[in-house]
């Protein structure tokens, strides 16, 4: 399988706080890697700077041919809008817009905006009932959902999640953890955040990172995937 | 897209932006009915002056009277037809006069021949206990001056016998005069009648007119008259026109003054509005950038939100403007100040550049680093 995501010696430095030390691995494309380690560990800068949002200090961060290094700001941001896909933990939906509305804006910073493709973008995670509801009238389970569906409708080559069943209770973790089968099933290549081993032991393999740097990678079993509820 | 964003961004921050809404339509307000007074102040003004009695005057080169008679004249028929060929609408009233000093009942007095009719256009401000003329024929008529009717006890409907030189007159008066100044002291005939009994047909010793408009123009009306009459001197009176282009220039000055205040002070309002809404939106903006959007298309549609409140702040206040202008055109000249449909685009876009003025704290929300903002929560 070809390598989409191709991590070499990335060091990101906060003043005198060492984030990411000389961090190395690859992805290859269509895997579902878990990102695992402690607070302050480091996984959310390494999101960060694989998803443009943030700069490395030094080190290459490879993502489809395409060094997020050497990026200035207008190419971070075009690379964003055309590779990546977020979810996050606090989900991040705009309050006063409507489900659609919050996928049609991926749609509108990404091209053009297509209400029938995003109307469907939130029937294929359930949503086909919420679309004119807004973030505040959903619950957890669902405005990640929308999240989910916004960070699908550009067809991003990957997908970053950070924790993002963090905040959510058991059923709605359950109901998204199933969406984030169906899109490893399909081929997306993700990199999610979790705290939650069960989730981790999903993954194809678990990278465990501890003070900035990365200390196991772990490549997970059928008996492990079983093991989740 | 766009739009559709745009109105989801006014409606979501409704609560927040009412208070910026609010001070533009009140600036707005204020601005386009000042706007309107001063687009409209030069014609009051110079109404009001024109109260004040005549500001131009056509005079012989040495112009005195010596002994009872002017020692020099000048031709009615010639200052006349000047006068209606410059054909300037802005002159309120022309009056030639004649003046000769005579006696009635053995009293000396100074006689004015004049046009009867034009002295309540040219003097608005004197009052009259009569009429200013009658149906009757104007050359039997004459105006007495207060102090005048006074000392020779003469009222309303009085005769009276004038007597230059050798010639005699019979007059009644048909109104006296309350001037406040000199021209209490004198009677006014018709000019015909004053040329008769001076012997000086065709002949007058001064032309006075009131002019409306600037002092600029006045001066300039002045000069096209002193071309078509070089044996004369035409002059405007400096007190007059000078008063009334000081008077206009510093009322101009301080519309102006007062609508560059309003305005630094609502956008000064608008910019807190905006700083607070800068702060609450710092979310969304860190979102839009994490999904692409680039800083251009975000302050974009940030700016036009508010250049909308501008527009519609502008527009709504306009409306209300030109109904303040209205009363304060009752309150100030006793009628409504007419409404001007340039006052409209004017605040529109006065009030646009004021609010994207204000928005300066919207600008800042470019450099929002998505990382920090996710990383703050």
């Amino acid at each position: 399988m070809a390598t989409l995501v191709q991590v070499e010696e990335l060091r990101k430095e906060f003043g005198k706080v060492r984030a990411l030390a000389d961090v190395s691995f690859n992805v290859d494309a269509g895997e579902w890697i878990a990102i695992m380690g402690p607070s302050g560990s480091g996984k959310t800068t390494l999101i960060n700077i694989l998803g443009g949002l943030d700069t490395p200090t030094s080190g290459r961060a490879i993502v489809d041919e395409v060094d997020v290094a050497r990026l200035d700001e207008s190419g971070l941001t075009r690379f964003r809008a055309q590779k990546i896909g977020f979810i996050f933990q606090q989900f991040h939906l705009v309050p006063y817009l409507t489900a659609v509305e919050n996928v049609m804006l991926a749609q509108y910073f990404h091209s053009t905006t297509d209400e029938k493709e995003a109307q469907l973008a939130l029937e294929r995670v359930g949503l086909g009932d919420r679309i004119e509801h807004l973030p505040g009238a959903l619950s957890g389970g669902e405005q990640q959902r929308v999240a989910v569906a916004r960070a699908l409708i550009n067809h991003p080559k990957l997908i970053l999640a950070d924790e993002p069943t963090g905040n959510l209770d058991e059923a709605n973790e359950e109901t998204v953890i199933q969406l984030f089968r169906e899109l490893h099933r399909e081929g997306h290549t993700i990199l999610m955040v979790t705290h939650d081993p069960a989730i981790g032991n999903l993954a194809d393999r678990r990278i465990e990172f501890a003070h900035g740097r990365l200390v196991k990678v772990t490549p997970s079993n059928d008996a492990s995937r079983n093991a989740y509820r | 897209m766009f739009w559709r964003l745009l109105w989801k961004l006014l409606r979501g921050s409704g609560g927040r932006l009412a208070v910026a809404i609010l001070a533009l339509v009140s600036c707005a307000m204020v601005v386009s009915a000042l706007l309107n007074l001063e687009f409209d102040i030069e014609r009051k003004l110079t109404q009001e002056f024109r109260t004040l009695g005549a500001n131009l005057l056509i005079s012989p080169r040495n112009a005195q009277i010596t002994g009872s008679s002017p020692a020099e004249v000048m031709s009615e028929s010639e200052v006349s037809a000047a006068i209606q060929s410059a054909k300037d609408p802005n002159v309120v009233a022309a009056a030639p006069f004649l003046y000769i000093v005579g006696s009635a009942q053995d009293t000396p007095v100074v006689i004015a021949g004049t046009h009867l009719e034009e002295l309540p256009k040219l003097e608005p401000a004197w009052r009259i206990e009569g009429a200013w003329k009658i149906s009757e024929a104007q050359q039997t008529t004459c105006l007495v001056g207060r102090n005048v009717a006074q000392q020779l006890r003469l009222a309303v409907g009085s005769s009276l016998s004038l007597t230059y030189l050798k010639k005699n007159a019979q007059l009644k008066v048909i109104g006296i005069i309350d001037a406040g100044g000199a021209e209490d002291n004198q009677i006014f005939v018709e000019l015909a009648g004053a040329q008769d009994l001076a012997g000086l047909p065709g002949e007058i010793s001064f032309a006075q007119l009131s002019v409306s408009g600037t002092t600029a123009a006045i001066s300039h009306y002045a000069a096209l008259l002193a071309s078509a009459l070089p044996a004369y001197e035409v002059k405007p009176i400096r007190q007059i026109t000078e008063a009334e282009g000081d008077l206009l220039s510093r009322i101009r000055l301080l519309i102006v003054s007062m609508i560059v205040l309003i305005s630094v002070l609502t956008a000064l309002c608008v910019l807190g509005t905006m700083a607070a809404l800068a702060m609450e939106r710092r979310q969304d903006v860190g979102l839009m950038k994490a999904l692409g959007g680039t800083i251009g298309r975000i302050v974009t549609l940030f700016m036009a939100e508010v250049g909308v409140l501008g527009a519609a702040g502008g527009f709504i206040g306009a409306i209300l403007g030109v109904q303040l202008s209205r009363w304060m055109g009752q309150r100030v000249f006793g009628q409504a100040i007419s409404s001007r449909w340039e006052i409209f685009p004017i605040t529109i876009v006065l009030m646009v550049a004021v609010s994207l003025a204000g928005a300066l704290p919207l600008r800042l929300l470019g450099k929002v680093k998505p990382a920090i903002i996710f990383r703050e929560q």
